[in-house]
């Protein structure tokens, strides 16, 4: 590298697993990091790490992780030159991106205005129709106040249609609607709820997949015009939107397929002038994708792509933060094995419920195709405040068979006392007969749990 | 830190307006701070805005962290409702807030955090005497940290 890096000291501003994969990648890289953390997360991994390590705020997140000016305050006290916001918290905040850059920061993401644009669902997916990206049929834009246009849209898209909010995300703010009957009263009552949890009555409607997969697109850009798709990962396994297993790749769609929807995603990145790591996220369902939002930030599954293309993500972000160039090609881009990713939970593996407390054991798996992220170490305290992720184990094989067996194995490895765990909702998952076959739509582990429940 | 403050407010060569005073007490208020100190020695000028958050402390986002007593000896660890530079002696005098050995009542104010031109006090949560200081004046403190201890009455 002849030129002056941008920065040499970053910011880290988020917690657990996914601070301590950014301070890694930083500090491959020759990068300082400046730990900022709450008081309940005095005692981690990465702040001890850490160059600098600063106590913002305390336990709760609204006036540590979640504290712009504070960041803001803490990234000028510490001499950082940028912030890198890794996933949740304000990883997808247009104005706290804006606002780093106007402190003469650099923020290790996409431009605000990228954000922005991705974060509203209607501008979203006008974008990704105009750039070829396929979206579900629906609204094409909000949906209009006179209820007779609105069921005229309903019906010229076709019933099951669902009804979302605008600003809505994470499963919150929609409502499904099987006939014309009931559309008038679901309208009415989402764009309630709307404007009281997201402060915006806005709605939009599309067909209702009846039983999708989700299908993700990975893509790295850099700012010199070079947008990547990284292969395609399957996030289907999920409870209540939240991801509990991942794959790379998807079973059972061919790569000339996920290859076309990869290059659509590419090209949309390069007319939007998308900048670092992002997601496009699909619901596939009978050979159709369709587009339902784009993730601005790097993202929890991340690691199943980093197994099978060689590619680290999370040094890809800190380059082409640096302005630097991606120097590969799609061309250079192996696609190659099976990668399965299980989040490790501290919660009840029937109810669900977190379990916080200090773990009193953690003996980790290893092996070839094996790897773990986790800030986790034995005598470690799961507060009570944040999320329940205390890991990640990812496993890589030469194919999804393989793949298969080494996480059992490491599953089974896996010891965790002192609080309760999902190990063994993964263990059942990994010896369901549909999984084993492989490509489980999106309601298939609600469904399974729910039967498992009654048994 | 006066060259910082003279980037962050350009133009302190007369008083502000009342209403100006008004906003900035405003915005100190709304960010959570207590007080905001300008000074232009050559125009021979000081303003000093304090707002009353210290006495709300509940609704106050900086709250000071509850006196809880020390395991050991009954003393009670004074922590930093902020973070920034500690400063253990006011800036414009060479006296220290509350040395070892001085006798403070609650709420008096013992120290500062320093985050460029912006000053937040950090206050004696009970009356007593100083029995360590163990805050180094200059240095980076976190939210939280113990700069004291005080022996209650």
């Amino acid at each position: 590298m002849s030129e002056t890096p941008r920065f040499n000291r970053v910011l880290i501003a988020n917690r657990g697993e996914i601070a301590l994969r950014i301070q890694r990648a930083c500090r491959q890289l020759g990068l300082e990091t400046v730990a900022v953390y709450s008081e309940a997360d005095a005692d981690s991994r990465h702040v001890h790490e850490a160059d600098v390590a600063l106590c913002i705020g305390p336990a709760a997140a609204a006036r540590s992780y979640l504290d712009p000016d504070g960041l803001l305050l803490a990234a000028r006290l510490t001499g950082a030159q940028a912030i890198h916001p890794g996933y949740g918290f304000l990883s997808e905040n247009a104005d706290f991106a804006d606002a780093v850059e106007e402190a003469g920061l650099t923020f290790i993401g996409p431009t605000g205005a990228s954000i922005r644009m991705m974060g509203d669902k209607i501008t979203a997916k006008r974008a990704m129709r105009e750039a070829g990206v396929p979206c579900v049929p629906g609204s094409d834009g909000p949906l209009p106040a006179e209820m007779d246009a609105v069921k005229a849209i309903a019906l010229d898209v076709g019933f099951p249609v669902i009804v979302k909010a605008s600003g809505g995300g994470g499963g919150r703010g929609m409502r499904v609607v099987e006939r014309v009957a009931d559309l008038a009263q679901a309208v009415t009552l989402t764009a309630k709820e709307a404007e009281q949890a997201f402060g915006n009555p806005t709605l939009y409607l599309e067909r209702f997949m009846q039983k999708p997969r989700h299908i993700e697109i990975q893509v790295l850009c850099d700012t010199h015009g070079t947008a990547l798709w990284l292969g395609a990962r399957d996030c289907s396994l999920q409870r209540r939107h939240q991801k509990v297993l991942e794959e790379a790749s998807a079973p059972g769609i061919a790569p000339e397929t996920i290859a076309e929807i990869g290059e659509r995603c590419a090209e949309a990145c390069r007319r939007i002038g998308y900048r670092g790591a992002g997601t496009f996220e699909f619901l596939y369902e009978d050979g159709v994708f369709a587009f339902i939002e784009m993730n601005t930030r790097v993202q929890v599954e991340h690691p199943i792509t980093e197994e099978t293309t060689g590619i680290d993500i999370v040094a890809g972000q800190l380059s082409i933060a640096q302005g630097e160039r991606l120097g590969i090609t799609q061309a250079d881009i192996p696609l190659r094995g099976h990668a399965i990713e299980c989040r490790l939970n501290a919660e009840d593996p029937f109810t669900f419920m977190p379990s916080p407390g200090i773990i009193t054991r953690w003996d980790l798996p290893g092996g070839p195709g094996i790897r773990v992220d986790t800030h986790v170490v034995a005598g470690y305290t799961v507060q009570p405040y944040y999320d329940s992720l205390i890991g990640k184990i990812i496993s890589y094989g030469a194919t999804r068979e393989q793949a298969i067996a080494r996480m059992r194995v490491a599953l089974a490895e896996m010891k965790v006392e002192g609080v309760s765990t999902n190990i063994a909702l993964h263990q059942d998952l990994l010896a369901d007969p549909a999984f084993a076959r492989g490509g489980v739509d999106i309601h298939y582990l609600e469904r399974w749990l729910a039967q498992r429940t009654a048994s | 830190m006066n060259n910082r403050s003279e980037q962050l407010v350009p133009h302190f060569d007369r008083l502000p307006e009342p209403e100006q005073i008004g906003q900035m007490a405003t915005w100190l208020a709304q960010a959570g701070l207590e007080s905001l100190e300008l000074c232009n020695e050559a125009a021979g000028l000081k303003l000093r805005i304090r707002v009353g958050q210290a006495t709300s402390a509940a609704a106050s986002p900086h709250a000071p962290v509850a006196a809880q007593p020390d395991a050991g000896g009954g003393v009670v660890a004074v922590k930093t409702p902020y973070f920034g530079h500690l400063c253990l002696t006011h800036p414009q005098r060479d006296t220290a807030f509350a040395p070892l050995g001085a006798k403070v009542a609650q709420g008096d104010m013992v120290a500062l955090v320093t985050l460029d031109s912006l000053q937040v006090p950090v206050s004696a949560p009970v009356a007593g005497t100083v029995a360590k200081v163990t805050g180094e004046a200059g240095a980076l403190v976190g939210y939280g940290a113990v700069i004291m201890q005080i022996q209650p009455d």
